[in-house]
């Protein structure tokens, strides 16, 4: 069995839209376990994102606790999350997020050097990881918007990995991208998980779900089912129905 | 055509809804316009009405064009005839006031003066050059006295209070009932100061005094202004040589009214050019930052401009109300700089009061306000409009789309992987690189207030922590004693033992006497060995060497288009003799019409001249006040006068040192408000437009201190910049702007000290509260969150 690394103690969070009281988490309690490739699925409106920046220390629960390994985050201060964050988190997000004003490699050192400060060893694995992710030399003192989608995702995901973090979290990777470009990141992120990188990931698409070996879906604040799938193999038949018996199940 | 009601109404809603969105930058130009308006309406209103308010005085109380003021005894038959019968005059008044040299209280201190004292019960059937009263005044009683109105305003004199006057073997005690103004006896810049007393108190005054005291002062209109009748009336009464710094009360004295006038209002003119000089440089700021501020509202607002764009507002409609929104701003700043501008009236009043005498009330002056208001609100609206004139290019869909074509980022300046430098800094300085634009914006803005500033600081040093350049104004000797010879008096053994005294330092004769060169009479000093002399005013060329030269006050030299190397005509009498111009100086006295000719040179036109003013220099530390006590303890009988030199230069130069360091203040703490303001605007304007790039920064792990810190960094590089450029160009013009503001004056190269390290300390202060500035400013940062990028 393997280390727990993320766990959530009665989670709750409410937002007040109006004078009304929305509860979007609802007395949560999960794990996640270190080099899982963790799926977080659920309809519109259930609360995955909410409960995967809650986990990430980017944003405050209402009530609760989240504990990264043994250490209690969910009462943390905003600095002391972004230390945590740069430390021990990456972030793939839909948008990708990139900054506008940098180039891809400068993107990326960016993040790296606000942890290490040996300039020359970060700028080596970072033109390390992105050659590992099909980004070229030349692309690297490219601006992001000089860029196709998947070319700018890519880099965001080598921006998530280049501090090591414990964890990689996800929110809708694909969900700006062609199915091409999608497939590629989802490579990325799988070659990434077999290589022990743990992985959160909020998806409603059934083709970068089938990359998680976990499954946790949501409805209404809570989570609803859990589907461990196994570590993901490209074209295993037997796996894929199973998720897709675990989501008809789920009413998904 | 626009229709009210319809398509300006719209505007109008556009406008406001922009003013409702972006109130803090609102309120940051609203001040700035209210400050620039409020200096200019004062400025404006300085220039424009404080010289007419002077010539509606000159014109109420039929003021003559000259006044000629003698002992009662030299007015004799031949002068008087003489006067009646001059074809230069066209009207005369002639009255009999009593002058006494007098020491009284001014202001705590012991102040010496000449006093006209009036009969003002006659004085008030006077046609020429009346008087009036200033505010209230009371019944009189038993030694009643009309004080000028300086007495009140900086002399600590109210009503009612007594006001003692101390003669050399006498005192005279009165109870002030009123205080007066007039145009020639009301200022201490303009030799005499008249007093008026009710019959009753002038006739008791007049038999304690005798007829010693008794004076004629002649009013006079004339057909042309000159000195003719002064130097013909010197020349009946045989007054070759007049020793003006001794007893003013026995001598001839003139004085026209330009030149009052001058006297009188110089401060005040080169007061409102600085006020309105500096009210341009924050009326410039404000359009920077206008400019600004709309070129990046335009970016922060591009989606905001398609959808008004696709619903069919036209770009015209859209311009219009972004100019609408910063003139309705400027207009509603302005409008009540300019009433508050009112307000400051009377206390620039009591300022320049302490120069002319005169209680200047300015009243609403719509022609002056209308004008600045126009001023501003035009020059607004014209940069507001040529500002947003790209929405024209802007495509509805290119707008929609974020204006994607307005981010067009060439190169990677700085690339992290070899960039030198803590990653703040190199951030900071890629963000410097790639805002370009703001970081020149920036960098103009602080050279504008480094250069104000300096220009505020150089004038507060001089005037507060180092007088010596200030003191030298006048471009008098700057001696710590002055004792006049009465002519029967042993000069050379007084000489000596004085040289000999522990305290002196130095004792030599400085005279001055009238002469006429080119048809001008002025002052000339006269010297045996001018390299002897202290205070050097020779601002080029040099003193005169040989009995055949002289240097010429530069304003005088100007006037009369002479040069250092021209010969010149001294006259006194029938005397005439040729002098060789060897320098020019400078100096405010006589209003920069006076001259310096060595002792054999003055010996050519008076060989009977007989030098009799002591300037005598004691050591550092000794109190002039008690040295001049034990003059005349010592020798009170041969000198006809002795003066504490070192007090009456307080004196006199304390009401200019109150005056400049109070603008050079009010300059600091201006320069001050606008760095902070311009600073809260583009700072806050770069946060918003910057929140998601920062909450990005946020996101992979930024703590909200190092972003305050990156972007503080950020505008540190333009500060610096601009305050290093504006400091040197304070440091190296000042001296440049104070001459061309002290011409008039007399100062032809003004010689300020600046010192470097003031103005350094002050420009890193500048520099500090810049970055603390920032630092408070975009602590906003930590609102902004990285999760907040997600959701919204």
């Amino acid at each position: 069995m393997s280390n727990v690394i993320l766990s959530t103690n009665k989670l709750c969070k409410t937002f007040s839209n109006g004078g009304m009281q929305q509860h979007v988490l609802k007395n949560l309690d999960i794990e996640i376990y270190e080099g899982d490739f963790t799926v977080i699925m659920g309809s519109s409106g259930a609360g995955k994102s909410t409960l995967l920046y809650a986990l990430s220390g980017m944003d405050k629960p209402t009530l609760g606790s989240v504990r990264f390994f043994d250490e209690e985050i969910a009462k943390q201060s905003n600095d002391m999350l972004a230390v945590f964050r740069r430390k021990n988190c990456g972030f793939v997000f839909q948008q990708m997020f990139l900054l506008d004003n940098m180039s891809i490699l400068d993107n990326i050192l960016a993040s790296g050097l606000l942890v290490s400060k040996d300039r020359k060893s970060i700028t080596a694995r970072a033109k390390d990881l992105l050659t590992q992710v099909g980004l070229t030399e030349v692309i690297w003192r490219k601006f992001p918007s000089q860029l196709s989608g998947g070319e700018v995702q890519r880099a965001a995901i080598v921006r998530a990995l280049i501090n090591q973090p414990k964890v990689v979290f996800a929110d809708e990777p694909t969900g700006s991208l062609n199915s091409a470009a999608g497939k590629a990141v989802l490579d990325v992120l799988t070659e990434a998980n077999n290589n022990g990188q743990s992985m959160i990931m909020v998806t409603h698409d059934l083709k970068s779900a089938r990359r998680g070996n976990r499954i946790l879906y949501m409805r209404d604040g809570v989570i609803h089912g859990v589907c461990d799938l196994g570590k993901y193999v490209s074209g295993d038949k037997e796996r894929h129905d199973k998720l897709q018996a675990f989501l008809a199940e789920m009413g998904w | 055509m626009l229709k009210w009601g319809g398509r300006v109404k719209k505007l109008f809603m556009l406008a406001f809804a922009n003013i409702r969105k972006t109130k803090g930058h609102t309120v940051s130009l609203f001040i700035m316009f209210f400050i620039a308006a409020l200096l200019l309406n004062a400025g404006l209103l300085i220039t424009f009405n404080f010289g007419s308010y002077f010539d509606n005085i000159v014109k109420d109380l039929n003021t003559s064009d000259i006044y000629y003021v003698m002992p009662d005894h030299y007015y004799n038959d031949e002068v008087e005839d003489y006067l009646d019968h001059n074809d230069n005059i066209i009207e005369m008044q002639k009255v009999d006031p009593m002058w006494v040299n007098a020491e009284v209280v001014f202001n705590d201190n012991m102040w010496k003066r000449v006093f006209l004292l009036n009969d003002a019960d006659k004085a008030k059937t006077r046609t020429m050059t009346k008087w009036k009263f200033v505010g209230e005044h009371l019944p009189v009683e038993d030694m009643s006295i009309y004080l000028p109105y300086i007495f009140q305003l900086s002399g600590g004199y109210e009503l009612n209070d007594k006001f003692e006057m101390i003669l050399h073997d006498s005192k005279l005690e009165f109870t002030i009932k009123g205080f007066t103004e007039d145009v020639f006896f009301s200022s201490p810049e303009t030799g005499f100061m008249g007093v008026y007393l009710p019959y009753e108190t002038y006739e008791k005054v007049a038999v304690q005094l005798g007829e010693q005291h008794q004076a004629a002062l002649v009013f006079a209109n004339l057909n042309t202004m000159n000195k003719d009748i002064e130097k013909d009336i010197r020349d009946m009464l045989k007054l070759e040589s007049t020793p003006t710094t001794t007893d003013i009360t026995s001598t001839f004295f003139s004085l026209d009214r330009p030149l009052v006038e001058m006297a009188r209002t110089m401060m005040a003119v080169i007061v409102s050019i600085m006020i309105v000089a500096f009210a341009a440089i924050i009326v410039v700021v404000c359009l920077i930052v206008v400019r600004f501020r709309i070129v990046n509202s335009i970016e922060e607002d591009m989606t905001k401009i398609g959808s008004l764009k696709a619903i069919g507002y036209t770009s015209r409609q859209i311009i219009l109300s972004i100019v609408l929104q910063f003139t309705l701003i400027a207009l509603f700043g302005s409008i009540i700089g300019i009433a508050m501008s009112y307000s400051t009236t009377p206390m620039l009043s009591d300022i320049f009061a302490q120069q002319s005498g005169l209680k200047w009330v300015q009243g609403f002056d719509g022609t002056i306000s209308g004008i600045a208001l126009v001023i501003i609100l035009l020059i607004v609206g014209l940069v507001a409009f040529i500002s947003s004139r790209r929405i024209k290019k802007l495509s509805p869909i290119v707008a929609l789309r974020g204006g994607i074509v307005t981010h067009s980022f060439r190169k990677n300046h700085m690339p992290l992987n070899t960039a030198k430098g803590s990653l703040p800094f190199v951030l900071a300085v890629k963000s410097i690189i790639q805002n370009k634009k703001q970081s020149i914006m920036i960098a103009i803005i602080m050279i504008a207030v480094s250069f104000a500033q300096t220009f505020a600081v150089g004038m507060f040093y001089n005037t507060t922590v180092d007088t010596t350049t200030f003191l030298e104004t006048p471009g008098i000797e700057l001696s710590n004693a002055v004792a006049v010879f009465k002519p029967e008096a042993d000069r050379e053994t007084i000489m000596e033992e004085l040289k000999i005294m522990e305290e002196v330092r130095k004792v030599q004769y400085i005279d001055e006497v009238f002469v006429n060169v080119d048809g001008n009479e002025i002052s000339v000093y006269v010297m045996e060995d001018y390299s002897n002399k202290e205070t050097d005013t020779v601002y080029e060329g040099r003193y005169p060497i040989h009995d055949n030269e002289i240097v010429l006050a530069g304003h005088l030299a100007e006037i009369i288009g002479k040069k250092v190397g021209d010969n010149v005509i001294v006259s006194m009498g029938e005397t005439k003799e040729e002098f060789i111009v060897t320098g020019l100086s400078q100096g405010a006295y006589m209003s920069g019409m006076n001259s310096s000719v060595t002792y054999e040179g003055i010996m050519k036109l008076t060989p009977g001249f007989q030098q009799s003013t002591l300037n005598i220099y004691l050591d550092k530390g000794r109190d002039a006040g008690v040295f001049v006590e034990k003059l005349k303890h010592l020798y009170g009988e041969s000198f006809l006068l002795t003066l504490d030199m070192d007090q009456n230069m307080e004196q006199g130069a304390g009401m200019y040192i109150s005056i400049v360091s109070k603008v050079g203040i009010t300059i600091l703490v201006v320069t001050i408000a606008v760095v902070i303001l311009v600073l809260y605007f583009v700072i806050n304007s770069s946060v918003v437009r910057k929140k998601r790039e920062l909450g990005i920064q946020k996101a992979v792990g930024f703590t909200t201190f190092q972003l305050m810190n990156q972007l503080s960094l950020g505008f540190l590089p333009p500060v610096i910049v601009g305050v290093c450029i504006g400091s040197v160009i304070g440091v190296t013009q000042t001296n440049a702007l104070m001459s061309i503001a002290q011409r008039g004056m007399g100062i032809m190269k003004s010689n300020f000290i600046i010192t470097p390290m003031a103005i350094t300390l002050f420009g890193a202060g500048i520099i500090i509260l810049a970055y603390v500035c920032s630092m408070l400013i975009t602590y906003r940062v930590r609102k902004i969150s990285a999760y907040a990028l997600v959701t919204e």
